[in-house]
């Protein structure tokens, strides 16, 4: 298959992925955007034979953490932050948590990023712990780690009946 | 409970090898506080499996499709190349396009046209997806306002074939009825949402006269072909 054809059918799974980093669906399109106008000017860096979903996933999580960095020295917080920061001060954490039960959108927002790109890549997109590793090129123990701490967060404001 | 919350969560991700993962299982069968554990972990991951899936069932907006659709037509390995490649394709492209506007069509593949709506078949271009169904079904006499496809004249070409001239967003052209299919004669890019499209039907129109034997079909005749598969007599 050409490498346009690979990607138009990887197509459907990176707008999950990126909706579940950027969470709104217009940021999460130009998210794609973004990640497949630099896979197609980086496309001599694929080698032909290993995965590109793996690759292309690369890139999208690569350019969604720039531009976390860049709107942090911004000084621009999103709303989440704000308001996790707040519940954590004031201690109302477990109210909190059951205003959200269901609400798997603001419970995954209330994740560190890093966090919240190891649970897309294995509970969601169905990665192995060793692939979702590789592309966020990190150790694999990080992965586990960060995965374990993600999963505690979320069963807590989905509540036990997540 | 005796396994460690790291092994449960690698027993629910499937990532323990046969003969642990079974041991797990032996386990739980026993230990009610495991079988919790187990099940909350599973309950966490469907959960969020099923508030992701709808999204990966969504249509990909066209602008997504769009940067790859004419991507296909760069074949080099080195993107210098490429880039060189790509900004002379531009030129001739926009030269064509202002050239279509005075000649009225151009003929042939156009690697901007959304693979949706047409395809190659054996090296013929032919109508597919949305557009193969409006020329299959749509009658000019009968088309909603707001068409994605606007079909205009309906006639037969000088071998007998049935043609129709249609325009939409993306692609404007002639389909004649061929095999089965409809071969696209004519393309050129869709002039529908912009100032040219006055141009654009003209144009259109004055090619439909160059193919056309005789005169366009009237509604009832247009059904009668449609109804007939528009196939030749």
């Amino acid at each position: 298959m050409r490498f346009e054809e690979e990607l138009v059918a990887l197509l459907p799974r990176l707008r999950r992925f990126a909706r579940g980093l950027a969470r709104h669906p217009g940021d999460a399109d130009d998210l794609c955007q973004a990640a497949i106008e630099r896979a197609l000017k980086s496309r001599d860096q694929w080698q032909d034979g290993t995965r590109l979903d793996s690759w292309m996933y690369r890139i999208t999580r690569n350019l969604w953490i720039d531009e976390r960095r860049a709107a942090g020295r911004r000084g621009v917080h999103s709303p989440i932050d704000d308001a996790a920061t707040q519940v954590a001060g004031d201690g109302a954490a477990e109210v909190e948590a059951g205003a959200l039960r269901g609400d798997v959108d603001g419970a995954m927002a209330r994740l560190p990023d890093e966090q919240r790109e190891v649970v897309m890549l294995v509970l969601v997109e169905g990665y192995a712990y060793r692939e979702a590793a590789d592309i966020l090129e990190v150790p694999i123990g990080t992965v586990t780690s960060r995965l374990a701490r993600g999963r505690e967060t979320l069963m807590h404001y989905l509540g036990e009946a997540a | 409970m005796r396994v460690d919350p790291g092994t449960i969560a690698a027993f629910v991700d499937g990532e323990l090898d046969d003969l642990t993962a079974r041991r797990i299982e032996r386990e739980a069968a026993n230990d009610a506080a495991l079988a919790a554990e187990i099940a909350r972990h599973r309950a966490l991951k469907a959960q969020l499996t099923a508030h992701y899936a709808p999204i990966a069932e969504e249509a990909v907006p066209e602008r997504l499709r769009a940067l790859l659709a004419g991507a296909d037509i760069v074949d080099t390995s080195l993107s210098e190349r490429r880039a060189v490649k790509r900004s002379r394709f531009e030129a001739i492209h926009w030269g064509a396009l202002a050239a279509s506007l005075v000649l009225g069509l151009t003929i042939g593949l156009r690697p901007w046209l959304p693979a949706a709506d047409v395809a190659s078949d054996n090296g013929v271009l032919v109508a597919s997806g949305p557009l193969a169904d409006a020329l299959d079904t749509r009658l000019a006499s009968n088309q909603p306002a707001d068409a994605a496809v606007r079909i205009g004249l309906s006639f037969r070409d000088n071998v007998g074939r049935y043609c129709r001239s249609f325009e939409s967003a993306t692609i404007d052209g002639i389909g004649c009825r061929d095999g089965g299919r409809w071969q696209l004669e004519q393309t050129r890019r869709g002039q529908a949402l912009s100032d040219y499209r006055q141009a654009s039907s003209g144009a259109l129109n004055a090619m439909v006269a160059t193919m056309m034997a005789g005169d366009p079909l009237d509604a009832h005749a247009e059904r009668m072909a449609r109804n007939s598969g528009w196939r030749a007599r």
